[in-house]
């Protein structure tokens, strides 16, 4: 949407074209010709009330917002350049000289993490236009910074000289007489330039008003409405209040409340992050459907056949993306990419309230199971490969549940059920799926080529014809993973069918680190002595 | 690489199995370690046999350039005994009662046993006999390092006593003390009589 500034009942000559972006916190424009320097952000806690005008005629329509007057005449954006820096390098404390790691957030960074004295060195117009920009009256109590270290504060009960970081007196715990600094003419760099700062600022309500010449107002206003109700700044900012409080007690209780409070974020945080976690659990139920969707339309559209029935054309009409993508190869090709995320659907899934008895339960399983190993539904074409082990003939059991769980999208099968159904699945599947658990303790579900016996001898074949073999060699011979090739030719050692050459006990250049073991067809069943015979 | 049958220079015919590079690899497989232990103590207990050696040290498989050179490292395949197998090859040796850890209370030195005790003893029995010593008193001295090269030559004092004491238990020999130390008596043993 295209917008342009009003500022102070005059039109802003800058801010003529651009994109208006809303955050919870922030109202961001974009200038379209001048990104790097037209523009800027503004803070949503500075609006107090909003205004909408429709546009009438030639008039565009437009949102006004009405903003509060800072303490200082100060700016209402802050601009990025000037509140990143001082939150990202290590800096030393002045009073107990600890040295604090970069990388905390704006409002940690401020305050010495081990004694909790507040950083002297932190510029002050930055420290209040990022985030203390609504409570002129703490910051009164929080001893304005001066750039002038030499200036200390006498305790008015004890007289002595204290630290001008301090908040209370070093001796006595007295609070500590503000000292007023006149240069408090702060100006941030990155104010937007444009606005015109009259001094008649204070007496006439500040304003913005955001012209809407290519619509879009209304969804706008709409979310600015509800970025305000929501008061997401608030939030954060009681959090840095609160902070802010504990730490103007030094010692033992400040560090102790330090601790605490950094442990309270932490559970905040962690919090916040389950609450995405089901949002994306939201999403993957909507994809799932997407895939049924598809699978739904796809198989429509093969059964009516390339001919244009009824049912294709209204199929054609309502669906656009899918269209005419019922040429077969692209049907399976979507297919088959929707079986490598597993999502692969023929029917809905089986759920425990659909049948009564637990034994018919497991078999219903099991054979959905089977489906989704093996593409059941394709199995009639001989075409191979389409199901979720695909061309692979043996996959770890961890994966096949995933990928079942995402097929069936909604009342996932907990691991103690689907062990259930593993011993049921040899039954439903062709050729039959059998589960094999390795002496690791690796579980994995297999086709008969990947048995103990036949891989034992595909691999002493191996080994006889081409001579000894590593075991990635191995795994690129069988085409798996070279975990999974380990652990099957471990099984086939402790069968007595291959042994092991280890570099190690070579004379030069064993000892190195790429040393690695060859696997040798065993060479010690058939042997008979030849050596030198005893006799003496 | 072709496994063959090898000749050393000391001419000891090594197995061709000697030439296969997992061979001096300890085997995981309880089985195919076993078959490939049982080549490994025959080979050892040949060679000994073959070079009249007695003590077998772990340290022959960590350094090079001693009497083991010859059947601890294949320089044709690049391998060689590693310690720890070495170790392990002892061990089950003594465990067959082949070998015996020699000073006892360790595991990194052992005597061969390429002729039991009960062999050794009808050797010193059957060689006091055809050198006509029956009856007489002999030290260890003069039965290890005999004027003449005999089967008992350098052989280990520990072994010695015990093929006297299998002797003495038959009846065949008496340990007598005699001022430098001990002598030994044989007798033609109650077979004879």
């Amino acid at each position: 949407m295209d917008e342009s500034f009003t500022f102070s009942s005059q039109k802003s000559p800058e801010h003529q074209s651009g994109t208006i972006h809303l955050s919870t916190h922030r109202l961001f424009y974009i200038d379209s010709q001048q990104q790097a320097t037209q523009s800027f952000a503004l803070d949503l806690a500075y609006v107090t009330q909003t205004d909408h005008y429709g546009g009438l005629f030639s008039s565009s329509p437009k949102a006004t917002l009405y903003l509060t007057t800072p303490s200082s005449s100060d700016n209402l954006g802050s601009g990025t350049s000037t509140t990143a820096v001082p939150a990202f390098e290590s800096w030393e404390c002045e009073v107990c000289a600890y040295r604090n790691p970069p990388g905390l957030s704006s409002s940690a960074a401020r305050i010495c993490s081990l004694c909790g004295v507040p950083r002297s060195a932190v510029p002050a117009p930055e420290l209040r236009a990022t985030s203390l920009p609504s409570s002129p009256p703490v910051s009164g109590t929080i001893t304005p910074v001066s750039h002038d270290p030499t200036i200390s504060i006498a305790c008015s009960a004890c007289t002595f000289l204290n630290h001008p970081s301090l908040s209370v007196c070093e001796i006595c715990s007295t609070p500590l007489p503000t000292v007023k600094h006149s240069e408090r003419s702060f100006s941030a760099k990155s104010a937007p330039a444009s606005r015109p700062r009259s001094p008649d600022d204070e007496t006439v309500p500040r304003m913005i008003k955001i012209s809407f010449r290519k619509g879009g107002d209304k969804a706008f206003y709409s979310a600015l409405k509800r970025s305000l109700k929501g008061k997401a700044w608030e939030n954060n900012e009681r959090g840095i209040l609160s902070e802010r409080h504990a730490t103007t007690r030094s010692g033992i209780n400040g560090i102790l409340r330090v601790v605490e409070s950094s442990a309270q974020n932490r559970e905040n945080d962690l919090q916040d992050s389950l609450q995405d976690l089901e949002a994306l659990m939201n999403k993957a139920k909507e994809m799932v459907r997407l895939a049924a969707d598809l699978n739904e339309k796809l198989t429509a559209s093969a059964s009516s056949g390339p001919s244009a029935s009824p049912l294709m054309t209204s199929i054609t009409s309502d669906s656009s993306a899918l269209v005419p993508a019922t040429e077969p190869e692209e049907a399976t090709f979507i297919r088959s990419s929707l079986a490598q995320l597993g999502l692969q659907m023929t029917n809905t899934p089986v759920t425990l309230d659909m049948i009564k008895d637990d034994r018919k339960w497991f078999d219903e399983l099991a054979r959905e199971l089977a489906g989704i190993l093996q593409d059941s539904s394709r199995s009639g074409n001989g075409s191979t490969g389409t199901g979720l082990l695909g061309e692979r003939g043996i996959l770890p059991l961890d994966e096949v549940w995933g990928g079942w769980n995402r097929a069936r999208g909604v009342a996932l099968i907990p691991p103690s059920t689907f062990l259930q159904v593993i011993p049921l699945l040899s039954s439903y599947t062709d050729p039959p799926i059998r589960h094999r658990t390795f002496a690791s303790g690796l579980s994995v579900l297999h086709t008969p080529p990947f048995t103990d016996a036949a891989f034992a001898a595909r691999l002493s074949g191996l080994l006889a014809l081409s001579g000894p073999k590593t075991t990635i060699e191995v795994a690129q011979e069988e085409k798996m993973a070279v975990g999974l090739a380990m652990e099957m030719i471990d099984a086939v050692e402790q069968g007595g069918y291959i042994c092991r050459d280890d570099a190690q006990s070579k004379i030069t250049g064993g000892s190195g680190g790429g040393a690695e073991l060859r696997w040798w067809a065993n060479i010690f069943e058939s042997y008979s002595w030849d050596g030198h015979s005893n006799i003496s | 690489m072709s496994i063959a049958t090898h000749t050393t220079p000391s001419g000891y015919l090594l197995p061709s199995i000697h030439s296969a590079p997992p061979f001096f690899t300890k085997q995981i497989n309880p089985t195919t370690r076993s078959i490939a232990d049982d080549h490994w103590t025959r080979i050892i207990l040949g060679y000994a046999r073959h070079r009249r050696l007695f003590t077998l040290r772990v340290e022959d498989a960590e350094t090079s350039g001693n009497d083991w050179d010859e059947i601890f490292r294949n320089e044709r395949i690049n391998r060689r005994l590693l310690p720890d197998h070495l170790v392990s090859l002892i061990s089950s040796m003594v465990t067959n009662n082949l070998a015996v850890y020699e000073p006892p209370k360790q595991t990194r030195s052992v005597l061969l046993y390429w002729r039991r005790p009960e062999e050794w003893a009808d050797v010193l029995h059957s060689w006091v006999a055809s050198t006509g010593q029956m009856n007489t008193i002999m030290t260890f001295y003069e039965i290890t390092n005999p004027p003449v090269e005999s089967p008992l030559s350098s052989l280990p004092i520990v072994i010695l006593r015990k093929a006297i004491d299998v002797l003495s238990k038959s009846g065949r020999a008496q340990i007598i003390a005699i001022a430098d130390g001990e002598g030994v008596r044989f007798f033609p043993g109650p077979s004879k009589t």
